[in-house]
């Protein structure tokens, strides 16, 4: 396979990886304690979830040779993970901690219309993830994980090509080649989404937060730096096994 | 950075012994024989030192306060020390199979480099101010190829790619490796912060939390590694004795805070 198409598809899946992590809802510590809005944990967390199950999913399409399929697979796994998340860190801040999901970045939910200031506890930035910042993690899910499935589509052609990494006799994929590849694009998806992380200073809220409209520079930085992965990525494809 | 009461320790002299120390112990089994048992030991306690290299610069850079807490940086330095090391493994082969010896400093190298040009985007395009980001995901960087590639070798018997990716990758261990690594390198800090961290008290944790990592990559090495009842032992040994030396350093500064009092109020990070 052309080794331009992998440092590319590296880069694109990097973009679409740190783009998607501007969109879900990380609350860090405040969140763990209900006083901001957003899954109260870290984004280097979420992207370990989403991540990985996102490329457990398109791992799973690796027998098709469409790219599109593996990308929606994995698109559906990083999705559905973050989705469950979102919705059980919800129940806990509903039912556990008993508050109000709502947002103080915006006055009214842009997706229902629902007042929010009302329900925002004095001296907190809001809690649980209100229906803006749920749409906006699944967004941000299938983002993340269509990079990944990318990601790990263009490597695992790149590697099953070579005689080093062949098909075992009786299989249909490379096990070699496909674990290679699942884990060059867990590493990519972490670098990318701590990057992102760094962008948004720790905690972000969804489209709908002010702190988006840095999105631009965070896709720069996880340009250049996916870019520089994807030629060291090459090194793979370039030097084998033996 | 240091609390009262506690030695400095020298930045200099931990990344002398994380990088020179790792590599001669990383390259000792490769250039001497000294058959399957020896080999994999001196491996894992290459690992071993580069975990604690990278604990004392987790410890510098996120004593700045990253705003995405200390794991973030722990989990992307392993990303790119997991892409780095392999990527140097198989890269060195390009020159044919006599540079494979190539292989693991090309690996410290290339993830140094992706370290260099992440922490760049930071400081330049993301306008982050910590002084050190630079310097310390560099060393963060180069310590988590050291220690995956230490850690990878002492299950697979031999630094070689085929090795490797027979019995570390395709066998999954090397996602272990990803996710025990980092926290070997970034729980010391996480655990140890605040205005009165003392950072040889830290450092012995790290000690702790490696040598702990050692024990588990002894274990998994069972039926691959004729070693890993030596790994898993002296890995566990020296467990004991580093948590050991953790709890009554704990106790020691503890005793001075319940005779003195609470300190006062300040700097928290």
């Amino acid at each position: 396979m052309d080794p331009l198409f992998l440092i590319l598809a590296v880069t694109a899946g990097g973009i679409a990886i740190g783009g998607g992590v501007h969109f879900i809802p990380v609350g860090g510590a405040p969140a763990a304690i209900a006083t901001a809005t957003g899954v109260g944990t870290g984004t280097a967390m979420l992207a370990a979830g989403g991540g990985m199950t996102g490329l457990i999913t398109a791992a799973a399409a690796t027998s098709s040779p469409n790219l599109l399929l593996i990308m929606l697979a994995g698109a559906a796994g990083s999705a559905l993970m973050l989705g469950i998340t979102m919705l059980v860190g919800n129940w806990v801040y509903v039912w556990g901690v008993a508050c109000v999901p709502s947002s103080a970045k915006v006055d009214v939910d842009p997706i229902t219309k629902y007042e929010q200031s009302k329900y925002v506890t004095p001296g907190t930035e809001g809690h649980g993830i209100p229906t803006v910042c749920f749409v906006s993690g699944i967004i941000g899910g299938l983002l993340g994980g269509a990079g990944g499935g990318l990601i790990y589509y263009a490597l695992y052609n790149s590697l099953a090509t070579l005689p080093v990494y062949a098909a075992l006799p009786g299989a249909s994929i490379s096990i070699f080649a496909a674990t290679v590849a699942g884990i060059f694009a867990l590493g990519v998806f972490f670098v990318n989404a701590v990057i992102a992380s760094y962008n948004i200073g720790g905690t972000i809220e969804g489209f709908h937060d002010p702190k988006f409209k840095r999105l631009p520079r965070g896709i720069l930085a996880c340009l250049i730096a996916s870019l520089v992965t994807g030629i060291v990525g090459y090194l793979l494809v370039l030097g084998g096994a033996f | 950075m240091s609390a009262a009461g506690g030695p400095a320790v020298n930045p200099m002299q931990i990344l002398a012994l994380g990088l020179i120390g790792g590599l001669i112990l990383l390259y000792l089994p490769v250039l001497v024989p000294l058959g399957p048992m020896l080999g994999p030991l001196l491996f894992a306690l290459g690992a071993v030192v580069a975990i604690i290299w990278g604990a004392d610069a987790i410890a510098r850079v996120a004593s700045y306060g990253l705003g995405t807490g200390v794991p973030s940086i722990g989990y992307m330095s392993l990303a790119i020390g997991v892409i780095g090391g392999i990527a140097g493994l198989a890269g060195a082969l390009m020159f044919g199979s006599m540079s494979a010896w190539l292989g693991p400093i090309m690996g410290v190298v290339l993830a140094m480099i992706v370290g260099a040009v992440v922490a760049l985007m930071g400081t330049q395009v993301l306008k982050m101010k910590i002084p050190i980001l630079v310097r310390c995901t560099i060393e963060l960087s180069g310590a988590a190829a050291l220690s995956v590639l230490g850690f990878s070798a002492a299950i697979a018997g031999s630094l070689s790619m085929a090795a490797i990716l027979s019995s570390v990758v395709a066998t999954g261990f090397i996602a272990l490796l990803f996710i025990l690594n980092t926290m070997a390198i970034q729980h010391p800090f996480n655990a140890c912060l605040g205005p009165q961290e003392n950072r040889v008290r830290t450092l012995k944790l790290a000690g702790a939390t490696a040598f702990m990592a050692m024990a588990i990559v002894g274990l998994l090495s069972l039926g691959i590694s004729k070693a890993w009842w030596l790994v898993a032992i002296v890995g566990a040994v020296a467990w004991f004795y580093f948590i050991r030396a953790f709890i009554q350093a704990s106790a020691k500064e503890a005793a001075s805070v319940k005779w003195s009092g609470w300190w006062p109020e300040e700097d928290e990070t």
